[in-house]
């Protein structure tokens, strides 16, 4: 032991730094590799369903030089380094990277935000800062957008995550509604009837919540008709632009029609001769 | 119409075509049901075959969910009992192309009609294939092509008479055998509580001899993770 004690004691020749100063420097930093290999091992594996393979490996590498750099700032003592004046410089340099990068770190913070919120994912169809369309990728800094127009959309994590966001697909289903307008003297549950019909025959206009169709409003044109069906919430689109023409055509087969706008128009003369003008219903 | 085929067939009865054919030396699959066709020009070794049997009916007009909900004549069940009834479920058919190399869905079609349904609240709620059945006593009668026949064991395994009118079921799940007669498939529904149930299937013909179909999930590689479902909004 003596042997050991004295070995480790004596001096490497480079100012006052012994044997075991180096072995506890090289110690360290090897049990900080060892570390940082774990937690970013395990870092990659926990972001494994939540992140691109690309950005998991590239914070997972983030994460391991973070901790390797902590171990050699722990160990670098024992080499006899003073880290004040690296701390000084490392603050006036953290504090211009700091400036230079805000928008950098803001966008990153926003991003992990996101990842484990979880308000959008990938598919979902979305409206953002005035945005709206599928989502194609949540990335570190980004989300990239794909409008119905087929546009690119790159918007910053930090205006995704500090903005409205609309998912119209996070719940499963949603509701769409037709306004409807038949004469006055077409039968109105006749219509609702026919109507009800035609939107039983959609496999995705859903049974429940049941459809609804009733009488809004009594119109200058006509009776306003409102139908409120539920659809699947990724199919709606489809069902919407399918069954109204479906429905106008079931009621024109059926005689009942969609009114023109229309004014009757009593002319002051024509009131006087015949009389028999005024309180007339509005029949067409 | 159910069963495996070798090189050209052809199927006809009422609304359904089904066909494998040489046309111009190419062998092309056709099929024709209530108005919609689909064609394909085969490519295969001679010892690739065709099966065609009923599948998990989840499948159509496209595959947005893996939920078959049942809804039939409610029934009111004494804590602690347990009854079997026999309710009908749509049929769909799958026609596979099958040699060693493996196994490829090449149609699915259905003579019925699809609905869904919303089973639970618009937040949180699941879609889910939708189809009404009268409760039987009895295996009913049935047309092949159309509807098979679910025997269903309900048990009440909580303290409280339940009310039971629907039963959901995760289509991958699903255990269908067929034989000349019928389309068939054995399911359970375990009631935990008036508004939970556990349902799930049993891997065991209806009738002794009935033959297993292929399943689409095996023939599309999907892994199934989990098994049964957890009824938990309402039955």
């Amino acid at each position: 032991m003596p042997d050991l004690s004295a070995a480790l004691g004596m001096s490497t020749g480079i100012g006052t730094i012994t044997i075991g100063d180096v072995l506890w420097f090289a110690g360290i930093v090897a049990v900080g590799v060892i570390i940082a290999k774990v937690v970013a091992t395990n870092v990659k594996r926990a972001l494994t369903e939540r992140l691109p393979k690309n950005e998991r490996e590239l914070l997972a590498k983030v994460v391991y030089y973070i901790i390797i750099l902590w171990a050699i700032a722990v160990a670098l003592p024992y080499l006899n380094f003073d880290l004040s004046g690296l701390l000084v410089a490392g603050g006036i340099a953290g504090l211009v990277i700091g400036f230079a990068s805000q928008s950098v770190v803001s966008n990153l913070v926003s991003g992990l935000f996101l990842m484990f919120e979880h308000p959008i994912k990938i598919g979902d169809n979305i409206n953002v800062a005035g945005i709206t369309g599928s989502v194609e990728d949540i990335r570190i800094l980004s989300t990239i957008v794909k409008t119905y127009d087929g546009i690119y959309t790159r918007i910053p994590n930090e205006k995704v995550f500090t903005s409205n966001i609309t998912n119209y697909v996070n719940n499963a289903a949603r509701r769409f509604e037709y306004k409807i307008r038949i004469r006055y003297k077409d039968d109105a549950d006749e219509a609702i009837r026919l109507a009800r019909e035609v939107i039983a025959t959609h496999p995705f206009a859903l049974k429940n919540p049941a459809p609804m169709i009733y009488v809004d409003s009594l119109g200058d044109n006509g009776i306003n008709l409102i139908a409120r069906i539920w659809a699947p919430a990724r199919n709606w689109w489809e069902v919407r632009t399918i069954l109204l023409w479906k429905i106008i055509k079931r009621l024109e087969e059926n005689g009942i029609i969609v009114p023109y706008p229309q004014r009757t128009v009593w002319l002051a003369d024509e009131e006087r001769t015949s009389g028999s003008g005024a309180g007339k219903s509005l029949e067409e | 119409m159910f069963g495996q085929y070798h090189g050209t067939f052809r199927y006809e009865n009422g609304d359904i075509l089904v066909e494998n054919e040489r046309i111009d030396g190419l062998l092309t699959y056709r099929r024709r049901c209530v108005g919609h066709a689909f064609e394909r020009i085969l490519v295969a070794s001679k010892n690739a075959r065709i099966t065609i049997n009923p599948v998990e009916p989840v499948n159509l007009p496209k595959d947005i969910t893996d939920l078959l909900l049942i809804e039939f004549t409610p029934i009111v069940i004494e804590p602690g009992t347990m009854q079997t009834v026999y309710l009908k479920f749509p049929v769909e058919v799958g026609v596979f192309l099958e040699s060693e190399k493996g196994i490829e869905v090449l149609d699915i079609f259905s003579a019925g009609t699809q609905k869904y349904t919303l089973y639970g609240p618009p937040a949180g709620g699941v879609i889910a294939r939708w189809y009404r059945s009268v409760v039987y006593p009895e295996i009913p009668s049935v047309e092949r092509f159309r509807e098979g026949v679910m025997e269903l064991s309900i048990l009440n395994t909580s303290s409280e008479w339940a009310h039971v009118s629907c039963a959901v079921f995760n289509g991958v799940d699903m255990k269908i055998f067929y034989n000349g007669d019928i389309v068939a498939t054995t399911a359970t529904m375990k009631i935990i509580s008036p508004a939970i149930a556990e349902t799930g299937f049993i891997d065991a013909p209806l009738i002794p001899g009935m033959t297993r179909s292929v399943e689409l999930y095996k023939a599309r590689k999907i892994r199934v993770i989990g098994r049964g479902y957890l009824m938990e909004w309402g039955l």
